[in-house]
């Protein structure tokens, strides 16, 4: 059994290698989450301390600052690098959260059918009918102000999609005659959904996770860029909104705008090339149209 | 549920569409050569109410000096008294009883004449009902009866000898139209059918919530009627959008702009620019234990700061010079007193040995010997144990508020403080801050000539009677202070009365409800090639937008040839907005509306 799962595991990073975007991106990725994670042994967190900070303010790239500086003379690579530790963390545990509340609601209405489906498909509906950003900026202007705001925020309003991709594919896997079988057997809807239709449908899950955890980047640099992040930590979003109220950007330091702007398109085109490249290898329709 | 969830999905999409239009509709009078000359003032703060006797906010009592004539007003050239609605005025012996002569042949807008008896029913108003004494309500605490014998004389009769009866920053309203409002709080006092009608130089015609104000210019105004036919105040949701609508010749005037947008404008064509002295104060509000008039407990402000040690060790923790220098980018003047130095003979500077100078080590030195020792991490716990973690409120729509609050964690935190900020939007700063639901707060007030406002806001008498009404400032009550507060109110003669405010401000100073932080620079600009001759108050040196009176505007006239020239945008912007513009976009393509938008201040 574990043979074959590496066996799997192997057919399937090699095929994925196969797609040179994806590979180059999954390399992007790695070193981004790396340098996030070494934030604090590589950089002094005091730079990031404006009464602490040095540098003049609003001064265009240096040696000494290779990306410029801020207004109150902070170093902007230095903002960037820890930006994308918030960025980051929001972006993943609003995924986490997105993808869970998506997959029990997908299972729950595939596997018990009925009213309890029609309910949960209906409630599924009108989340998927509302405009998640304004919901988003509504949930996050009534709660108190934090990250743990942002990432429910952005959970509540993004989870709808993959719920009602989970239930399409698991609906699939209900129908097969395997389950039958397992069914006349006697199993439980546990047994039946943990065994049987959940694994079928994770390597899904795991490629739209990934085009979430991009959506959800954007979000929370959305909600930082409108002042409803959290205001105690730095993001690309709040970098952007800083810059924008401070009148940087009637001053045309563009240095201080491209970092936070570039690193979000980076970082999010990375996941979509990753997530797509996982779907072709993962979803054996998609594989067939490409053969 | 799903009810509810509706209406509230309505009004934010009502919300993100005002932006919108408030932006885009008046866009195409861009070029008017012909037809009424508009001037369009950018608004970036938002409007509480019209209503002169709730409103609040910098910007709407700016609308409500227009629409309402003044007993008497700073003047122009040097902010000393002159005749508004009175022409004439005069104190009794005793300095009790004051009678105003009210010019004849003032009309309001619907013909009706103007006479004693509007004078003497709005101060009556004031004085007898609670909601409608919420913004002015500090003029009249002192006023025993006011009356109007016949229809151009108003006597006021004083308790107690009043320094600031020439200096009385009340709009007087028609009483044919406010008499029969019951409720002033109610929404229909800020329609159009009860703020239209007015004296002043230019009239309410229009009101859209979040979106404009227009004001036309009133044909029988006793002065004599504007040169401009037509001021708008149009809202923008951020100063940077007003100032590439400026370059853009969209509208015509900008006020506080920021020191970046300010250097940036300077050498454009066709704008011009004024930096003044200001005459409003930023403080940071240290919660020292809010109280009702009842003298019971409100809000849920750290017990800690109840301890005049911990405030003053906070006040040398902190360095308004690095704050005017770095934040205000040097547009700014360094603090002492409540009132600013543009009122020299009231303006309180700290002598040395009295001065919170910054020194983290002192402040360390002091929370230390008051027993608030550091625990483990770092963090000062007091006797009690509790934490000296202080939430510090500030508004997110301003970049001081965004950018100083970093400062100010900064340091606290080198002092042992743990700083939680907490950005929010005007109003919510407003509600926290009046009902004493805060630790820290950015706040500050905007002064006039006569302090005697903004020194009446810090006495026992203004702790409010319902909380959330705005009337105190810092919740501070000393008796002291009220003493000294007491007999400059009611000393007459000049140089004693300047003394006397001083020492209360030097009381007010040493007890530090709130620490002053620094007075900002008023930073305006404008499109020469479209108007010119703005008044300046005072003159020469002073404000245009935002006085003590209606000079700025009243006086302001189209510029002779109109050269409407093409204004590009620099590099630099077009990038700017191709980031916000790419980030938007891929955000879900909404243009969404930031409910904190950049204001300011109460008044």
């Amino acid at each position: 059994m574990w043979q074959r799962r590496r066996s799997a595991a192997v057919r399937v990073w090699r095929e994925f290698t196969r797609d040179r975007g994806g590979l180059v991106s999954l390399g992007v990725l790695g070193a981004v989450v790396l340098l996030a994670v070494l934030a604090p042994v590589l950089t002094d967190p005091a730079g990031l301390d404006v009464t602490r900070a040095d540098g003049l303010p609003l001064r265009p790239p240096t040696w000494e600052y290779p990306l410029g500086t801020d207004v109150d003379g902070r170093s902007v690579l230095l903002l960037t690098l820890w930006g994308t530790r918030v960025s980051l963390l929001v972006g993943f545990a609003a995924t986490v959260l997105s993808v869970l509340i998506g997959t029990v609601v997908g299972i729950a209405a595939a596997h018990l059918g009925g009213w309890v489906a029609a309910a949960l498909l209906r409630f599924t509906d009108f989340f998927l009918a509302l405009p998640s950003l304004v919901l988003a900026i509504a949930l996050s202007s009534v709660l108190p102000r934090g990250s743990a705001t942002i990432v429910l925020a952005i959970a509540v309003t993004s989870w709808p999609a993959t719920a009602r991709l989970v239930r399409a594919q698991a609906l699939t896997v209900e129908g097969r005659p395997y389950i039958e079988r397992a069914k006349a057997l006697g199993g439980g809807h546990l047994h039946l959904v943990g065994r049987h239709v959940l694994p079928a449908v994770l390597p899904l899950v795991l490629a739209n996770t990934t085009l979430v955890v991009g959506n959800s980047i954007i979000a929370e640099s959305t909600l930082a860029f409108l002042g409803l992040g959290d205001p105690n930590a730095v993001s690309w979003g709040s970098m952007l909104q800083t810059a924008l109220s401070s009148g940087a950007v009637s001053a045309g330091a563009w240095w201080y705008l491209l970092p936070p702007g570039l690193a979000i398109v980076v970082i999010v085109l990375s996941f979509t090339l990753v997530g797509r490249a996982l779907e072709t290898v993962l979803n054996p329709r998609l594989k067939g149209d490409r053969d | 549920m799903r009810f509810t969830r509706f209406r509230r999905l309505r009004s934010v999409l009502a919300l993100a569409a005002v932006p919108l239009l408030g932006t885009g509709l008046f866009v195409p009078q861009a070029h008017a050569q012909d037809g009424p000359t508009v001037l369009r003032v950018a608004l970036v703060q938002e409007i509480d109410h019209l209503n002169p006797f709730t409103a609040s906010f910098a910007s709407s009592t700016m609308v409500g000096r227009f629409a309402w004539e003044f007993l008497t007003l700073p003047s122009a050239e040097d902010a000393t008294p002159t005749g508004g609605l009175a022409e004439s005025w005069s104190a009794s012996e005793d300095k009790l009883t004051w009678t105003f002569r009210i010019r004849d042949g003032v009309r309001w807008s619907d013909r009706e004449p103007v006479t004693a008896h509007d004078a003497a029913f709005t101060f009556n108003r004031i004085m007898t009902d609670p909601k409608a004494a919420e913004a002015n309500g500090s003029y009249v605490t002192n006023f025993a009866r006011v009356t109007a014998p016949d229809d151009r004389t108003l006597v006021i009769e004083t308790e107690e000898p009043q320094a600031s009866m020439t200096a009385l920053d009340v709009p007087i309203v028609p009483e044919h139209v406010w008499s029969g409002i019951r409720d002033m709080a109610a929404p229909e006092t800020d329609s159009i059918e009860v703020v239209g009608v007015g004296s002043g130089p230019f009239l309410i015609t229009e009101y859209r919530r979040n979106e404009v104000v227009r004001m036309k210019a009133n044909p029988d105004y006793w002065r004599g009627r504007a040169e401009i036919d037509e001021l708008q105040f149009v809202k923008f949701e951020n100063a940077d959008a007003a100032v590439n609508a400026l370059r853009n010749g969209e509208i015509d005037f900008v006020n506080r702009l920021t020191q970046a947008q300010f250097d940036t404008l300077r050498g454009e064509p066709n704008i011009a620019t004024n930096q003044a002295s200001g005459r409003r104060y930023r403080e940071l509000l240290m919660n020292p234990g809010a109280r009702n008039s009842a003298g019971q407990p409100i809000g849920d402000g750290h017990p800690a700061l109840r301890d005049v040690r911990v405030r003053r060790a906070i006040a040398k923790a902190i360095d308004p010079e690095t704050l005017v220098e770095k934040v205000l980018g040097g547009y700014g003047e360094l603090p002492g007193g409540l009132v600013p130095p543009i009122y020299a003979d009231h303006h309180y500077t700290p002598p040395a040995d009295k001065k919170y100078t910054f020194d983290l080590a002192a402040a360390n030195r002091e929370l230390d010997a008051a027993g608030y020792r550091r625990g483990p991490d770092g963090v000062r716990a007091g006797p009690d144990g509790r934490k000296l973690r202080f939430r510090l409120t500030a508004r997110a729509s301003e970049d001081y508020g965004l950018r100083a609050t970093d400062y100010i964690a900064g340091w606290l935190d080198r002092a042992g403080i743990e700083v939680v900020k907490n950005l929010v939007s005007d109003n919510e700063v407003d509600e926290t801050t009046s009902s004493g639901h805060y630790d820290l707060a950015l706040s500050g007030w905007g002064t006039n000539p006569d302090p005697d406002y903004i020194l009446a806001k810090q006495t026992c008498a203004a702790l409010p009677a319902t909380s959330g009404s705005s009337s105190s400032n810092a919740f501070f009550c000393d008796r002291t202070y009220d003493r000294l507060y007491q007999r400059q109110a009611t000393e007459l003669d000049p140089r004693r009365r300047a003394e006397l405010v001083r020492q209360a401000q030097a009381r007010y100073y040493e007890q530090v409800p709130s620490l002053v932080l620094g007075y900002d620079n008023v930073l305006e600009a404008w499109r020469s090639d479209r108007f010119s001759d703005f008044t300046e108050q005072p003159e020469g040196r002073g404000q245009i937008m935002e006085q003590t009176g209606y000079w700025g505007f009243y006086g302001a006239r189209p510029a002779d040839a109109a050269t409407g020239a093409d204004v590009g945008l620099p590099a630099g912007a077009w990038v700017a907005i191709g980031a916000g513009a790419l980030l938007l976009l891929a955000g879900g393509g909404t243009v969404l509306a930031r409910r904190r938008t950049p204001a300011e201040d109460r008044e």
